[in-house]
This record gives C-alpha cells, structure tokens and sequence, in this order.
C-alpha cells in the first residue's frame, strides 16, 4: 500500500493536520509575544516610575469624591483636551500657558476653580493630575 | 498706606512680634491689590519685594514646569528678598484677585540683619517654608551645575 491509500489508512491527513494547527498557533502566539514585547521593555525600562504611581494611586484613593457642576463640564473637557498634549502628570503653568495662547476665558481664575474643587490634584513632586474621578 | 498692627498681628508671620515690633516695621508694609494673571516675581530676577498674602491664589513655577499653589491668608512669596543670592527663585502669578502686603526687600533686609529681636522671630517662621519650597529650585540648581553633555 502506497501514496494517499497509505496517508489516510495511518492517520496521515489527521497528523497533518494537528501539526498545521499546531505549527500556526504557535506562529500567532508568537506574534502576539512580539507585538505586546514593546509594553513590556517599557515597563521594565520604567518600574520605578510605576511604583511611585502606584504608591500615589493609594494615596489618591484617599482623595474626596467629586462632582463637577454641569457649568464646569465643558471648562473640565476643554481643558482635559489641552493637558492630554502634555501627557500626565502635567505642568500647570504649560497648561495655564496652553489656555492663554488658546484663548479661554479667564484661564488663571479657571485653574484656580479645577484646583479648589480638586479636579486637578498635586501629585507632591511639582506636577499636577485630574482626579481619579475625572480621568478614570 | 502702612498696614495697620492688628492686620500683621494675626499673620502668623508677625504673630510673635511685640507690639513696639509691630509699630517699629508697619511704615514699610504697604497693602497691595492684585489682579488675575499679575506677575509678582520673575524667576532668576532681582528680589526687590517680599509679599505676604491677604487674600487670593498664587501660583509659583520653577524651571521644568514644576508649581505649587499658595492659597491662604500668610501665605508668603519671594523670601529670596533676604537670602543671598538675592534672586527670585520662581514665577509667582496672582490666579485670582487679591491683596497682598508688600515690604521694600532692602527694608526688610535692613531690619532682619539689624535687629535681632525682630530677625530671629521673622526668620524662625521663614526658615521651615524655605525647606518645604528648596526641593522644588535645588531641582533647578541640581540641573543648571551639570556638565552641558549631561543636560542635554
């Protein structure tokens, strides 16, 4: 008994096909592996940045709850939309300087207001974040 | 206009001084109103005018973005006025309106250096803000003593 007789009397196309899918599952994990390796290094290359956060996050979870009056929405969203430039923890005074050089009404008193409500809290080292609340 | 004495009686500034103290510097404190946005101190400029807060929010930045918020009635800016090298440390902007009292910095110098008394009170209430604030512009100073290839 030879060629394709012989094939499917041992199981051959079954074989054949567990090593396929085999082979190509193993291709796509890897792929994936790949694909995410970069968030990995840069966890890695940042750890210490991520313990800080982390240590900051328990601390932020001892912030009051917030509600932003429906007047101060739109404020929160514009000036969300100008801090998402400067990544987070951000500068205030970039963010005060974003704010004038886009023509916001009273950007100064503004702040002021996202800061006694704490909608914009200090993260202790000089830079500022929203609250949990607003940016979760 | 001088500052009346019960006005610098209840900041914790002047709180310990006597009031032949308090009589002796309230000629050189002038009240001061303020507008939104106004620039009280440009960092790495002359300090010519300490300020003592009445009322408002101040914010003051240092070099990298870094700020804090000054938002109560004692609060001070621009102790640089009598530390050498007698430069601004930061950027104190008004965020809101207010009022503050403003002391000629070589006036104040004058008095701290000249009498005792009066310098060991004041200083002693300066001395632990100073410390709060010195992470925030020894960040700066760290920086600026790098060699150049090192702060690029």
């Amino acid at each position: 008994m030879t060629g394709l007789e012989a094939i499917a009397a041992h199981n051959g196309w079954s074989i054949a096909i567990v090593g396929v899918t085999i082979v190509f599952t193993g291709l796509a994990m890897l792929s994936i592996i790949l694909s995410q390796l970069y968030k990995v290094l840069d966890f890695w290359e940042n750890r210490d940045d991520f313990f800080k956060r982390l240590k900051r996050g328990d601390a932020a979870e001892d912030l009051p709850d917030i509600t932003v009056s429906p007047d101060m929405q739109e404020t929160v969203r514009q000036y969300q939309m100008l801090a998402d430039r400067l990544g987070e923890p951000f500068s205030l005074p970039k963010l005060l300087d974003f704010a004038q050089k886009c023509g916001l009404v009273n950007p100064h008193a503004t702040i002021n207001r996202l800061l006694k409500q704490n909608v914009i809290v200090p993260d202790g080292e000089g830079y500022y974040r929203w609250h949990q609340a607003i940016s979760g | 206009m001088p500052t009346d004495i019960q006005t610098l009686k209840s900041l914790d500034l002047f709180e310990e001084l006597t009031s032949e103290e308090l009589t002796q510097i309230a000629p050189m404190i002038h009240p001061m109103k303020i507008s939104e946005g106004e620039l009280l101190t440009q960092r790495g400029e002359p300090a010519t005018v300490f300020y003592v807060a009445l009322k408002g929010n101040f914010i003051i930045s240092f070099k990298d973005g870094q700020a804090f918020t000054l938002h109560n009635r004692g609060d001070i800016i621009g102790w640089s006025t009598i530390v050498t090298p007698f430069l601004y440390t930061g950027t104190a902007v008004a965020l809101t309106d207010g009022e503050v009292l403003a002391l000629n910095g070589d006036d104040f110098l004058q008095v701290i250096q000249g009498e005792s008394s009066i310098g060991d009170k004041i200083m002693s209430k300066i001395n632990p803000i100073i410390a709060e604030r010195v992470p925030y512009f020894s960040r700066d100073k760290a920086r600026r003593d790098l060699p150049p290839a090192e702060t690029e």
